[in-house]
């Protein structure tokens, strides 16, 4: 059997976010979340934010991230923000012609530390090209966090599929 | 994609360092890691490999990263012929510690490098969060079965690290 654990996996369309609740539990110390989808509207980043074990946003400002930009025009260029509500530029993505991919890794989040995450995604910003994306990002809390979710910055995804594992450690 | 265990150590006493070994197919493997913790304040987490079970101190390291950091403006990172790699710098106050995935490719093979691509973040003694994405080769050109992770001066205090078989 894998050490890789499906818990849940959740499909939505035409919303401006998806939340994934009472995935993070003492069995996983750290999950692996995988998002693919399609925006709609203009281009836009998505955003992370983690939910408490009643399912509420954790909305305190303790979201520290860094972000590097590697793309088809310009140059690399990074995002670092600190203190802030949510992790702000997880990935970009165009309006229907666009999509994205995005895989990222939560640690501890059920755990009396910080939480942290790292990850990586490929999208588009409107006509411009492909937007890629390294990251990393810790809720500077001890919150426990149960679950989590996906915010659009302004507009609707016309559809998004979230795959949420636990990595198992056996002892 | 399936990960299979491989092996484990969750350290909950100060240990000079951690081996994990089991490798032994030309799969990829994956190590993962969090909560790690030092002994002493503000020292790096370093990797090397392993062969027949013996950490590698050889000058053979080669590494190159992208420094994510929230406090000012990323960098870049190399070195050639290291005897070990840090993957970044934690303290010893609450919450700080060092957490990533860190994939091995070739270990197996006995006529081609060892390669390692990483993924960390940290939250540092400063303090602040930062991290390291890049890769790590050794320039032997001999099988090896395994990693070993140690302090740049002081213990493991504490941290749970996996190796798992991707397949």
């Amino acid at each position: 059997m894998s050490n890789l654990r499906l818990i849940n996996e959740t499909t939505a369309s035409s919303v401006s976010s998806v939340s994934i609740t009472d995935v993070f539990s003492s069995d996983y110390d750290i999950y692996k979340i995988e998002v693919v989808g399609q925006g709609a509207g203009s281009t836009n980043w998505s955003r992370l934010e983690f939910l408490n074990t009643s399912g509420s946003t954790i909305s305190t400002s303790n979201y520290d991230f860094a972000q590097h930009e590697i793309k088809t025009y310009g140059s690399f260029s990074e995002n670092r923000t600190t203190n802030n509500s949510q992790f702000l530029y997880l990935w970009i993505d165009n309006d229907s012609a666009g999509g994205f991919g995005n895989t990222m890794y939560v640690f501890n989040p059920m755990s009396s530390a910080y939480t942290f995450i790292l990850g990586q995604s490929a999208g588009e910003f409107s006509t411009s090209g492909n937007v890629n994306t390294k990251y990393i990002g810790a809720l500077t809390e001890t919150t426990q966090a149960q679950g989590f979710t996906f915010v659009r910055a302004t507009g609707t995804y016309n559809n998004i599929t979230v795959r949420t594992y636990g990595l198992r450690v056996d002892s | 994609m399936s990960l299979v265990q491989v092996a484990t150590n969750t350290v909950t006493s100060a240990v000079s360092s951690v081996t994990l070994t089991g490798i032994d197919s030309d799969d990829v493997y994956m190590v993962a890691f969090n909560n790690v913790v030092g002994a002493t304040n503000n020292v790096g987490l370093q990797i090397q490999l392993t062969k027949s079970g013996t950490a590698q101190s050889d000058s053979e390291y080669d590494y190159a990263y992208k420094n994510l950091r929230t406090d000012t403006t990323f960098s870049n990172t190399s070195g050639t012929n290291q005897t070990a790699i840090s993957l970044g710098n934690t303290g010893t106050a609450t919450s700080e510690s060092s957490q990533g995935i860190i994939y091995l490719y070739n270990f197996n093979s006995s006529s081609e490098y060892s390669f390692f691509t990483n993924e960390t973040c940290h939250f540092n003694a400063t303090p602040f969060l930062t991290g390291a994405q890049g890769g790590i080769v050794h320039t032997v050109a001999s099988a090896s079965d395994g990693v070993n992770f140690k302090m740049s001066s002081g213990n493991i205090d504490s941290g749970t690290f996996t190796l798992y078989k991707v397949v």
